[in-house]
């Protein structure tokens, strides 16, 4: 016996509810699941991370995924990003020569087990994606009055902004009876309109799950949790005292939201039922879509990731250091 | 005497990102500090995210207070660097004596 599912044609941020509906069904399958993908269209790197998790999922709980009918041209970029990972692909044709060589623009499908991992792993995902721009050279000579070359001044923001993203996945997923919750990542730059996109996926506990019982937190909701979360210095352990773990300010995600702003993007969460899109419509989502765990998805205008400054997307403070602060 | 800490070798590229990466320095800063060094972060030619920044800097005050800053220079600090040093510190120090206010 196997639960047979329809993938919908557009499996990405734009359309993360019908992407978490499908997700929560083969999450909730009970046997094998045979996934009908012959509908598919598009699949961004949101839509890559919450299909990822969700096969290795399934498989972890020794249900055998199988996916038919994927249009072929769409199939050899999903198996280029490893999407398919333990995945049996049935009825799947590939189109030698119609594939697009996208080695210049993608970072495939990358799963993290441990905390060590999210540095090197921020940096070689925007090294990949800055190092292949083709109107950049990394060897460049930096500018005199700077010290930067263009390449540094791409990939920083992108670096901070990945560091960020996998530092609170790693760190909050794990909470509340998560011990294994893995994180996934992938990215791609669409160089048509100039777009770099990157998908943070983690199945662990959530926003309501990390934030459960804070003070801040008015509501007891996914969505609620999920704006809380936003908020600068809210974090489920910077009130909770000193710790033997490393406690959080609470402003990774509000900085990585600015400089998704400041660089013409957008960033979108989706936690539980709850989805927040920092433009366009937000809310609880419809019945049977849900998510467990965190998926964010950042959308940047790659010729504006020179313009991000890191002092100018700080939090306002009112207060002062006691003690003066000695730079040399 | 002077502890020297160059952020530069804990660096990916030009930035220093990670809190996995700042917890193992800070506790090699807080064994100096404790010894009563003075101790100088050199930002020579790096860059910082405020997460790495807390957890060297901010997680300090919050265990020690704010006094612990007076021990430390920070040297060649970019105009970002600094700024988020700022923010730090000024964050954590609030905190710090907000919860022993009460």
């Amino acid at each position: 016996m196997s639960t047979r599912l329809v993938l919908p044609p557009y499996v990405s941020a734009r359309s993360a509810e019908a992407v978490a509906a499908f997700c929560q069904q083969a999450l909730n399958a009970e046997d094998d699941i045979e996934v009908d993908a012959q509908r598919l269209k598009f699949v961004d790197p949101l839509g890559m991370t919450m299909l990822g998790a969700t096969f290795y999922s399934a498989h972890e709980w020794g249900a055998s995924v199988r996916v038919c009918g994927l249009p072929a041209e769409i199939g050899g970029y999903l198996r280029r990003m490893d999407v398919f990972e333990g995945v049996e692909l049935i009825d799947c044709a590939d189109q030698p020569g119609r594939r697009h060589n996208r080695a210049d623009a993608l970072l495939e499908l990358t799963r993290l087990e441990r905390t060590a991992n999210s540095d090197a792993v921020a940096y070689q995902i925007a090294n990949a994606l800055v190092g292949n721009f083709p109107d950049v050279d990394p060897d460049e000579p930096p500018d005199e009055m700077t010290g930067y070359t263009r390449f540094e001044r791409l990939v920083e923001p992108l670096q901070y902004a990945l560091t960020e993203l996998l530092e609170n996945a790693l760190t909050h997923a794990r909470r509340g009876g998560y011990p294994n919750a893995n994180v996934w990542v992938a990215s791609q730059y669409y160089p048509s309109n100039d777009l770099v996109r990157l998908g943070v996926v983690d199945n662990g506990c959530g926003f309501l799950g990390s934030l459960h019982g804070h003070p801040e937190l008015r509501r007891e909701t996914h969505l609620d949790a999920i704006l809380t979360g936003l908020r600068p210095r809210v974090s489920c352990n910077r009130e909770l005292g000193i710790r033997n773990d490393s406690v959080n300010q609470g402003v990774g995600l509000t900085t990585t939201s600015r400089i998704a702003d400041r660089a013409g993007g957008s960033l979108m969460i989706i936690s539980g039922d709850g989805l927040h899109r920092s433009i366009g419509p937000s809310g609880k989502m419809g019945p049977e879509q849900y998510w467990q765990g965190v998926g964010i998805a950042l959308e940047c205008c790659r010729s504006s990731l020179n313009e991000v400054r890191f002092r100018e997307l700080l939090p306002g403070l009112e207060v002062e250091t006691p003690v003066r602060l000695r730079f040399e | 005497m002077h502890n020297s800490f160059i952020l530069q070798q804990y660096a990916r590229g030009r930035l220093v990102g990670a809190r996995a990466t700042a917890a193992p320095l800070r506790e090699l800063l807080e064994g100096a500090l404790l010894r009563g060094e003075e101790c100088i972060l050199d930002f020579s030619g790096v860059q910082a995210t405020q997460s790495f920044v807390d957890e060297l800097v901010g997680a300090l005050i919050l265990r020690h207070g704010p006094d612990i800053l007076a021990s430390l220079i920070f040297r060649s600090c970019s105009d970002d660097v600094r700024a988020i040093i700022e923010f730090v510190a000024a964050d954590r120090c609030d905190q710090f004596l907000k919860t022993r206010a009460h």
